[in-house]
């Protein structure tokens, strides 16, 4: 076709590097556009309490609930095998129970931040990475509320808080970085492929029973601790319990005797690992969705 | 004009593909293993599905400056204003906006529903790239220009078709843009708040900010325009002042209307304008035009009607045939003719058409050439489109005068 008349003078593309686009997604994106993430939190916080009956009880049920069945689930466990549930069980499900809701809860919305902002996507500019890091940060929200809750319950159970307790606000941080990294990924890839929802909602249904909220890894051996720390969630979820409920430091590797040989429990490279997920996940997730963001408004 | 160009658009190239893209990961496993085997298409060439939605589009718009763009559906004037407000990539070539673009499109996008008007300020404002500053110290001045001060703790879903998008318009005119962007928004509430809209529009524009504005209304690019582009099937036909693009513009869509062209006796060669632009309402103004007269003809179509058009709304304003006129045409051959009108009409941009009329198809079967005609406030005082050359006299009055006055 006599379209493609293309003169050889045009403006080169221009050159992405890994580090120019980080520092464009930070400075130039995120950091001018941090009213706009405020807002956006705000506004997702706001429709969620307004006209619900439950008010903030809400923010504790999804943890609550999920705390109640992983109770059933080991009093089963315990009755088959003889013993009964220990309170630190209980307590131990709690803590990681929280971070799991937070999880599901902002990937759910994440995930479809962006098909449901189609206007606003299609009509005007904007970052739109703010989109599912503004529905992370919503859930990050509710989430406060429910550590609050814990903090205060977790005492009543009779546990004691050493100071290996203050591992937990970089776990919470590496959580974070997982959670916003996979929003991220997922909203961008949801824009382009509709089924991506789907998906996910079928991996945060089942995704309970590969990721250790309602048992402890040591419990499936030495190689199946190790296959089920393999979840990048697992390690920042167990080191929670850990140094919150056992009071353990993280740095220290913790082994434990079984009737099938020593199984591995906890080791600083765990920590590592989740970190490693965390940071990169999030790094990745955000040039991919960068640099597919030109094209979101023609796919919409 | 004044100042380095504050919106750049240089060799733009857009491509669109048609129909349906990927949008299930089911599609895309064999377009991604077709892509690996290396028989993907490259970026430049078109496959099958794509088309060329804008192509090699340049154009700087200085402060100072307000460029129209201007064509018929589907032209590429949406895409174009896409891809000034970043909201699309351009394929090939560099758009760039020196500052912040405010855009007055779709104002209403970013509003909740279940968020009141109060709440949804703040948050189509920091939409917008507004600091929360900034839309405080703005807020009052948004209410009440969008006129819903006693609803303004109400929560958007109760809210008229028309507060909505009030509040919207409200908001996107008190950013205060480096580069303005506007896309048809002036139909905005009912005529009275249209009026405002257009106003504040109009002290956007003439407060020295580079300006893009795309419309319909003829008129509206007439009047705010310093520049104007005509846009067909994604390249630029035409770049000139308002007037002579909209007379382009009107002229091909004139052509494109008689595409099934007869074959009619009459042909039409020029028309051209003889009095001195521009026009004052309620003067006279002379045209004189020239055509053929080709075999076979009778009185009947030897006829062609002289029309007037507004600009703005693209409506008729006169319509008569020569004949009425009190002209009739030679039976064969070349012709000249003077035409005068007195443009008894208000300011505004009109053209003069000529056209054969086909009373059996009901439809245009030869359109001749067109002039724009620049009408300013003149003689005449009044408002409204038309002057009806009113008289009035008192027929009863008190008795000291009886008989009346004149």
């Amino acid at each position: 076709m006599s379209d493609l008349v293309l003169t050889r003078d045009l403006p080169a593309p221009r050159r992405h590097s890994l580090w120019s686009d980080l520092r464009e997604i930070a400075v130039d994106e995120l950091w001018k556009y941090r009213e706009l993430l405020y807002e956006l939190t705000l506004r997702d916080v706001r429709i969620r309490y307004k006209q619900a009956v439950m008010g903030f009880a809400w923010a504790i049920l999804m943890p609550a609930l999920i705390v109640a069945a992983g109770t059933l689930v080991r009093f089963a466990m315990a009755y088959m095998g003889g013993g009964h549930v220990a309170r630190d069980v209980i307590a131990g499900m709690a803590v990681k129970a929280l971070p799991w809701a937070f999880f599901v809860g902002a990937i759910g919305f994440a995930t479809s931040s962006l098909t449901g902002n189609l206007p606003l996507v299609s009509k005007i500019y904007f970052p739109r990475e703010v989109l599912p890091l503004s529905a992370t940060f919503a859930q990050s929200f509710d989430s406060t509320i429910g550590a609050i809750t814990v903090g205060i319950a977790l005492p009543l159970l009779g546990i004691h808080y050493g100071l290996a307790v203050l591992w937990a606000p970089l776990l919470a941080a590496l959580i974070f970085c997982v959670t916003a990294g996979a929003a991220l990924f997922l909203g961008c890839a949801n824009l382009f492929f509709r089924d991506v929802k789907y998906i996910v909602q079928v991996m945060l249904t089942f995704g309970i029973f590969f990721t250790p909220v309602f048992f402890e890894p040591r419990m499936f051996g030495p190689l199946g601790a190790r296959l089920m720390m393999l979840n990048p969630l697992a390690p920042l979820l167990e080191g929670l319990r850990l140094s919150v409920v056992e009071g353990h430091n993280l740095l220290q590797p913790l082994v434990i005797m079984g009737k099938k040989g020593a199984v591995v429990a906890w080791s600083p490279w765990y920590l590592a690992y989740g970190a490693a997920w965390a940071v990169l996940g999030l790094v990745v997730s955000m040039l991919v969705f960068h640099r597919t963001e030109g094209k979101f408004a023609e796919y919409v | 004009m004044t100042g380095a160009p504050r919106i750049q658009f240089e060799q733009v190239w857009k491509k669109f593909a048609r129909g349906e893209l990927h949008d299930s990961l089911r599609d895309l496993v064999p377009a991604a293993v077709r892509r690996l085997a290396g028989r993907g298409p490259a970026q430049d060439e078109l496959s099958g599905e794509e088309f060329w939605a804008v192509r090699d589009v340049s154009f700087e718009v200085r402060p100072g400056e307000a460029l129209g763009i201007l064509g018929p559906n589907g032209a590429g004037k949406s895409t174009i204003l896409k891809l000034l407000t970043r909201i699309l990539v351009p394929t090939r070539g560099r758009c760039a906006i020196t500052g912040r673009a405010g855009a007055l499109i779709e104002v209403a996008a970013g509003f909740h529903p279940d968020l009141t008007g109060r709440e949804n300020v703040f948050l189509q404002g920091a939409i917008l790239g507004m600091k929360r500053s900034e839309i405080k110290t703005r807020f009052d001045e948004i209410v009440s220009f969008a006129e819903i001060e006693a609803f303004i703790d109400t929560p958007v879903k109760r809210y008229s078709n028309g507060m909505n998008a009030r509040l919207g318009f409200a908001i996107a005119a008190h950013i205060s843009p480096d580069v303005l962007v506007i896309d048809e928004v002036l139909s905005v509430g009912d005529l009275r708040f249209q009026q405002k809209a257009f106003d504040r529009i109009q002290e956007m524009c003439t407060s020295g900010i580079p300006v893009v504005l795309v419309s319909h209304q003829l008129e509206r690019i007439a009047s705010l325009c310093t520049h104007a582009l005509l846009l067909e099937r994604g390249r630029i036909a035409k770049r000139g002042t308002p007037t002579e693009c909209i007379e382009a513009y009107l002229e091909s869509s004139r052509n494109s209307e008689s595409a099934a062209s007869h074959t009619s006796a009459l042909t039409f060669d020029a028309l051209s304008l003889e009095s001195e632009l521009p026009v004052r309402s309620g003067e006279r103004a002379q045209f004189r035009l020239s055509g053929d007269v080709g075999p076979g003809s009778d009185a009947a179509s030897r006829d062609f009607s002289l029309r007037v058009r507004a600009l703005s709304t693209g409506r008729l304003v006169f319509s008569a045939s020569a004949s009425d006129c009190g002209a009739s045409l030679p039976a064969r051959g070349p012709f000249e003719m003077d035409v005068e009108l007195q443009f008894n009409v208000a300011p505004g941009v009109y053209s003069l058409e000529l056209a054969v009329w086909d009373a059996e198809t009901r439809r245009d079967i030869v359109a001749g050439p067109g002039v724009t005609v620049q009408v300013e406030a003149g003689a005449l005082t009044f408002s409204g489109t038309s002057h009806l050359l009113p008289r009035a006299r008192v027929v009863t009055a008190s008795s000291t005068a009886a008989g009346g006055s004149r």
